[in-house]
């Protein structure tokens, strides 16, 4: 049925290989855990600084009031992206190499808008009053502010927090109780619980793949939309290098690949460390990267219409914005982001490069770095010089911006890494689908 | 109801005062940290204090030499901000920043709490007052006649007794001021024969030529001069007067002047001579006796002149017929960051050229008699008697001699000598450091005390409050002594110093035939003063010395490529504003840097010696080195460094202390001459290599075509032309219209939807829309509102570390913009002041999510700090960046005690995380709208003045309500020159400027 790859297992095989990823953890797995609570704590330790001393620990500099946290809140939403499209829109246009990576780019998906979530609240001033931004009743008739595009931003990110994590759960049920067919002991009793009572009856599978279909439908407007209200924080203001009705498709394809460098950068590895080198193979890979391919030459090309529209509006204030952007003080930070995006992503036209795993992790490094830089150059250098040339002045990060940049990616490593150990990382029902039924020889 | 209530609660009856006995004080409750431990409401009502409201006293500056008259706000018996009396003749209402933080001398955390006696350790232990006195008392009548007294207190009652007191010990009083005009006297001496200082009239020149002297920042009275300069050099009806500039360095006088000239250091005398001689050559009109130096002027003809001066002949030519031709013009010199060892004969130079261009008695005004101190000189002969040995006791009063002479002086050493000296510092400064006994004063605003800064003016002080330490009045220890010691000083019998003053003060109302003292003495204590100067100034001719007046250049000592002239900061005067956060922390109008040193060194030199800016430069004289990081500085001459006075401290309190480099450490002794010559030495610089990033609130110094300080020339101010209009012009083409009719229409009928929409809600109905207009032709950067603004708004300071990360709250900045400056075309200097603009359709408010930032009804762009969350939005969103964050808990640091007690209870003290910003005094216009409300009557025009526009010293700020079209901020806004900042992104401003003027040379 299939074109592309078949799995060369039996079903039987498939559940065994990927139940085997849950057993005894390595030693590289170990560690690599222990590295992510590390981090974790370094973020946590900043964090505790900034509630006890102020914001001011961190590196900001009037005109410059967002900086290193808004740009890792965006990279970390924009992470957030690659999931529910490779689970969501491919699903829908029945993309068979999906369903070896799906799961646990959907487990990305939830810790990264997990982790993107913990910002809204570290940068603001007053930390322990972040639920003033929430509309709840109150007795003194306090209501946010809907015009607040930061208010859009609350509801667009818990919406799609809400929405993917249902997606990952439901998707995960009949495969927890595949895994609850095999185990024993306590665990079979905590995957009992968590398989809600799946039996695989066919009224089950029924309802179920209905259910996921609407759920991938409900899913895939909000790929393109929670980015775009998110560049919408940007875009809505009047800042020169945010105010761009370029912004929204701009950010979203960003937000795409940058998700999908952070899939590479997290699946090359995991694959060899949870022993499923034969189930994730070339082929997947060559997709994503062709996707990659894709979404980064739209991102050359938003990167080359901001320029041009720089120069074709005739505004001064944007003008000098791109000029500095490019050749001002933070022009390392600018060129980083476009070698890194525009230029680094079209080495995948080679198929060579596409198919060689340690060509693409190096790429997908590159990515991330590049799509951290992105934000951070259009938050960072489009507010250290806007309107007022008298108030200008540059950003110099301090190791509280660090440190919490470190926190998150050990928030996010530590919840996806207790994920890929407790929950099967790659989706066995799905897998087993595209596998043929065994037939005797000389079949239809 | 009283007879008080029926007559309504007239403002100025809270400026009636206290003390009508000298029983006055006591009725002062407490503030004194030490005293008050627990919140008690009144028993009795004391009768004038009603909590919650102000209470104004009437007092005098002290903070310099030109004793502006003050109106202090107290609240709840503790001064909070102190204002400019609009009485008094020298300031009229207006104070410069050096004069508001007045206040934080009064509250610095470092003053000295109390008597203080040296131990043999050289440390210090506490004494009681009583013992502190007779211990002086026994040493001062032992002294056997060698006892000196070395005071900065200004001419008045104090200094009388000061010098009686001395005399009957058989001492002497040297009264000495650093920055002290003797070259000026001396000038004065021998061109006209008058030891004195006369007033200058800068607001009925024309044409104003100032040969160095910056009365902008420190030459005389700056506040008064700024006043006179703005109303002659403001354009109004059509016309301004035109101010020249010459000197190496472009100090803020320079900067807002139309021209400045970076002449030849030294050459000033040459050039005013020039002049005076192309105005005798040229003019038969000249008074008569100045014909008689035309033979001695004949020496300084243009053409000669030219070579050595940095001007060419046509351009002195030009200047002399610009300068007679203006009448009545003013040309000024005797500035601090000009004084060479020639400064006293570019004084003269200038004396002849104001008397030969008929300025004398018109412009400059003898018989005012301008209070100045014994000068240097006096000060160098005690120095020689105390290295002698014949100095017993040495009292020193308000001085601080061995910081404000240059260490090379040895005054320090020669101090040393004296065996028992005492000081009565505020705080412990360097020479109180050296002193065996301090008898802390108390401050000017908590003790009764008088001026005479000028014939005419009688100026008073009188306590606003209790002590906030255990001080006393310098008047009070000088009675106790000699009630202590008897003997010679048995004449001096007063029960007090209250009561000595008011003896005083019986005899001058005596003389004026006043019938009833008391009346007489309220009145004059609400007035602040007795105020009559006489109209008519005294006629002087040229003396016999006129003539041998000489414009050579000065030599300069020591070797090195560059000349040292060290500029007067208008921030820390000569030192004493370096331990008051507010200055510090209020940028250099100049260099806008705050908190440190630098060393200014023009840009094209420093390129050539690869110097950046921020690496430390260590300049070396043959009498000493400093180190600061450099300032490259367009304003000053190739082979010239200049430095600021007044920082460098050595032991001046926690602020000032280590802070910076003493530029005076460069100079050598001042041997032998009348003053100290602060430009006298060339020096050698030295890179270090290394960098330390500069405490400056400056982004780029230009604005990119981005009309934010507009200016516009004289012709097209004359013209009515519009700053769009003047720029079209100048473009060589009339101002044509990019937008179609149709587009006009659209645009017009969106402007009237936006129109409809405002008047919604909340919105309709008959609210005021409060604006304000700014005149940058009037504007001179002098930054007094700055420091008005953090005074009146409790503006935390936030040190020299956070205004490094640009994290200064000054919801007021003086904007600083260059122009033109390249290849030998003319630098131009623009000012800006940029505050909240209170936009119509304000960006920071729609992006708040918790409506933190809102638009009141009467069109004020709303902060709610309890309701900020801190997003920062708001701050990103603003095109004027005038909103400020509070990344620390600044409200902790700033206000240590008892600076608290400066704070202004009606504005709330911000926490950490919230934004906060100009409110265009929103406590002032509620006040003012309650007090109308009380009085049964609609606020009037100019009822409401925010804290900027009041202290503005050239009344270049304008407040009030827009809607209403007879006010005088509507009326100034709709003057042709007014724009709107940043007009493009509709975000309808309520600030709207007035385009700077600019009066070129006549071609």
């Amino acid at each position: 049925m299939a074109h592309g790859y078949v799995p060369a297992q039996t079903h039987a095989e498939v559940t065994r290989d990927v139940v085997a990823t849950l057993g005894a953890p390595s030693r590289g797995y170990v560690m690599m855990l222990a590295g992510a609570v590390g981090l974790f704590l370094v973020g946590l330790f900043t964090f505790v600084m900034l509630l006890k001393e102020g914001l001011g620990l961190a590196g900001y500099s009037p005109p410059v009031m967002w900086s290193v946290y808004i740009t890792t809140f965006v990279f970390w939403v924009g992470i957030g992206h690659a999931g529910t499209l490779i689970s969501a829109i491919l699903f829908l246009f029945r993309s068979q190499w999906r369903t070896a990576v799906y799961r646990a780019t959907e487990a990305m998906t939830v810790f990264a808008v997990m982790t993107a979530g913990l910002f809204p609240i570290i940068h603001i001033g007053r930390q322990w009053i972040f639920y003033w931004l929430l509309p709840y009743p109150n007795q003194r008739y306090l209501w946010p502010n809907f015009k607040s595009p930061l208010l859009w931003d609350v509801f667009a990110i818990s919406t799609y927090l809400t929405v993917s994590t249902t997606f990952l759960v439901v998707g995960l049920v009949p495969d927890i109780a595949a895994v609850r067919d095999q185990v024993s002991g306590w665990r079979k009793k905590l995957y009992s619980a968590c398989s809600l009572g799946w039996t695989g009856s066919d009224n089950q599978w029924r309802h179920y793949t209905r259910g996921y279909l609407y759920l991938a439908a409900l899913a895939t407007p909000l790929v393109l939309s929670v980015h775009s209200v998110v560049s919408w924080d940007f875009a809505m203001s009047i800042i020169p290098g945010w105010h761009g009705t370029i912004f929204a498709p701009y950010f979203v394809a960003g937000a795409i690949y940058s998700g999908i460098g952070m899939v590479f950068t997290l699946l090359i590895p995991l694959r060899k460390i949870l022993r499923v080198e034969h189930m994730i193979v070339d082929y997947h890979f060559d997709n994503l990267a062709k996707l990659t391919l894709f979404v980064g030459s739209i991102l050359f090309y938003a990167y080359a219409m901001e320029y041009f529209v720089a120069w074709y509006s005739g505004n001064t204030f944007e003008q000098v914005t791109f000029w500095r952007r490019a050749f001002g003080p933070m022009w390392w930070a600018g060129w980083s982001m476009i070698i890194c995006n525009a230029f680094v992503s079209q080495l995948l036209w080679f198929r060579k490069i596409r198919t060689n795993l340690t060509a693409l992790f190096v790429i997908s490094i590159f990515i991330n770095i590049g799509m951290w830089f992105e934000r951070y150059v259009i938050i960072v250098s489009s507010l250290s010089n806007d309107y007022e040339p008298f108030a200008w002045g540059q950003l110099n990060p301090t190791w509280a911006d660090w440190g919490i940049l470190a926190g998150s990616f050990g928030w996010f490593g530590m919840y996806f890494l207790l994920f890929a150990r407790t929950f099967p990382i790659i989706a066995i029902q799905e897998i087993k689908e595209t596998i043929p039924f065994p037939r005797k020889r000389g079949g239809h | 109801m009283d007879e008080t209530q029926d007559k309504g609660m007239d403002r100025r009856r809270f400026l009636t005062v206290l003390g009508v006995s000298g029983a006055g004080t006591a009725a002062l409750t407490g503030c004194s940290t030490d005293r008050v431990q627990k919140l008690i409401p009144y028993l009795v009502q004391s009768e004038d204090q009603v909590p919650g409201i102000p209470t104004w006293y009437a007092s005098t500056c002290t903070e310099c030499a030109s004793g502006c008259g003050l109106h202090v706000k107290t609240r709840e018996a503790r001064a909070i901000k102190l204002e400019g009396n609009p009485a008094h003749p020298v300031n009229a209402g207006k104070l410069c920043a050096r004069g508001q933080a007045g206040l934080q001398s009064l509250y610095n955390p470092n003053r000295v709490r109390g008597p203080q006696k040296r131990q043999a350790d050289g440390g210090t232990t506490d004494v009681a007052w009583a013992d502190a006195i007779a211990e002086l008392a026994a040493k001062a009548t032992a002294a056997g006649g060698k006892v000196a007294v070395i005071s900065g207190a200004g001419r008045g009652t104090f200094s009388d007794l000061l010098a009686t007191w001395t005399a009957a010990l058989g001492g002497k009083v040297v009264r000495y001021q650093p920055f002290d005009h003797e070259p000026m006297r001396e000038a004065n001496r021998q061109v006209f024969g008058v030891d004195g200082l006369p007033a200058h009239d800068f607001a009925s020149a024309r044409f104003i030529l100032s040969f160095g002297a910056d009365f902008l920042e420190t030459w005389l009275a700056p506040v008064e001069n700024q006043r006179g300069f703005a109303a002659s050099h403001g354009f109004s009806d059509g016309t301004m007067a035109r101010h020249v500039a010459l000197a190496p360095r472009m100090s803020l006088t320079g900067m807002n002047a139309d021209e400045w000239f970076a002449i030849v250091p030294g050459s000033e005398a040459a050039i005013a001579l020039a002049m005076a001689q192309v105005i005798l050559a040229e003019r038969s009109s000249a008074p008569s006796d100045a014909t008689a130096l035309r033979g001695m002027l004949a020496a300084y003809a243009p053409d000669q002149v030219a070579q050595q001066s940095g001007l060419t002949a046509d351009q002195i030519r030009l200047l002399a017929r610009e300068f007679v031709s203006a009448g009545p013009s003013l040309a000024v010199a005797g500035g601090i960051g000009s004084q060479h060892a020639g400064a006293a004969q570019v004084c003269a130079a200038v004396n002849i050229l104001n008397y030969v261009a008929g300025n004398v008695g018109r412009t400059v005004r003898f018989g005012a008699d301008l209070d100045s101190s014994d000068g240097y000189a006096a000060l160098a002969s005690l120095q020689q008697e105390m290295d002698a040995g014949q100095i017993a006791v040495l009292l020193v009063h308000d001085a601080n001699p061995v910081y404000a002479l240059p260490k090379s002086s040895g005054f320090a050493a020669a101090m040393a000598k004296v065996p028992y000296k005492v000081s009565t510092a505020l705080v412990l400064d360097e020479t109180a450091a050296l002193c065996d006994l301090i008898l802390p004063q108390s401050h000017a605003l908590e003790r009764w005390d008088d001026l005479r800064p000028r014939a005419g003016v009688h100026s008073l002080m009188q306590p606003v409050m209790e002590p906030v330490f255990d001080t006393l009045a310098p008047g009070e220890v000088l009675l106790r002594v000699a009630k202590a010691a008897g003997g010679p000083l048995a004449g001096l019998q007063a029960a007090s110093w209250d009561e000595y003053l008011k003896t005083e003060w019986q005899g001058v109302a005596r003389n004026r035939g006043a019938g009833n003292f008391a009346t007489f003495w309220v009145d004059t204590l609400a007035n602040g003063g007795l105020f009559d100067e006489t109209a008519a100034p005294a006629a002087v001719r040229l003396a016999a010395g006129a003539a041998q007046v000489v414009g050579t250049a000065p030599a300069f000592v020591g070797e090195g490529e560059f000349l040292f002239a060290p500029s007067a900061s208008p921030m820390l005067y000569d030192g004493r504003g370096a331990d008051k956060p507010w200055l510090l922390e209020n940028p250099d109008p100049v260099t806008k840097i705050t908190w440190q040193s630098w060393v200014e060194i023009h840009p094209e030199t420093a390129a050539d010696l690869d110097i950046r800016e921020g690496e430390i430069l260590r300049l070396v004289s043959e009498s000493g080195s400093i180190e600061a990081p450099a300032y490259l500085y367009p304003g000053v001459r190739r082979d010239v460094v200049s430095a600021p006075l007044g920082y460098g401290h050595t032991n001046f309190g926690a602020y000032a202390t280590g802070r910076g480099a003493n530029a005076l450490d460069l100079l050598p002794a001042p041997n032998g001459a009348g003053f100290v010559s602060y430009v006298s030495t060339r020096v050698r610089l030295e890179k270090t290599r290394r960098y330390q990033k500069v405490a400056k609130t400056e982004g780029n110094t230009r604005q990119l075509g981005r009309g934010v300080a507009e200016a516009m020339a004289l012709g097209a101010a004359q013209k009515g032309l519009t700053p769009e209009e003047a720029h079209h012009e100048e473009a060589g083409g009339a101002a044509h219209e990019i937008n179609t009719p149709r587009e006009l229409d659209a645009i017009a009928g969106f402007a009237a939807a936006q129109k409809a929409a405002t008047l919604k809600g909340n919105y309709a109905g008959e609210h005021p829309q409060w604006g304000m207009t700014i005149d940058l032709a009037k504007c001179t950067g002098c930054s007094a509102c700055v420091t008005a603004c953090y005074a009146e708004n409790n503006i935390p300071t936030v040190g020299e570390s956070e205004v490094l990360r640009g994290r200064e709250m000054s919801w007021m900045r003086i904007e600083r913009y260059y122009e033109g400056g390249h290849e030998g075309e003319p630098l131009e200097t623009r000012f800006v002041p940029m505050l909240c603009q209170h936009c119509a359709n304000a960006p920071c408010e729609p992006v708040c999510p918790v409506y933190a930032a809102y638009h009141t009804p009467d069109g004020l762009n709303g902060q709610v700090y309890n309701r900020c969350v801190g997003t920062r939005y708001c701050s990103n969103n603003c095109p004027f960046k005038v909103r400020y964050f509070n990344w620390f808990a600044y409200n902790k640091k700033a206000f240590p005690e008892p600076l608290n007690l400066q704070l202004n209870p009606d504005v709330t003290v911000r926490a950490r995380g919230v934004m906060e910003k100009c409110t265009f005094c929103v406590q002032r216009i509620r006040g003012a709208q309650n007090e109308a409300a009380l009085e049964h009557r609609p606020l009037r025009d100019g009822d409401v003045v925010t804290a900027c526009a009041q202290a503005c010293p050239s009344s270049a700020i304008i407040f009030g309500d827009r809607m209403d079209p007879e006010s005088r901020v509507a009326r100034s806004a709709a003057d042709p020159r007014g724009y709107h900042v940043f007009e493009e992104t509709n975000v309808r401003p309520s600030v709207t400027y007035l385009a700077k003027v600019l009066n070129g040379a006549e071609a």
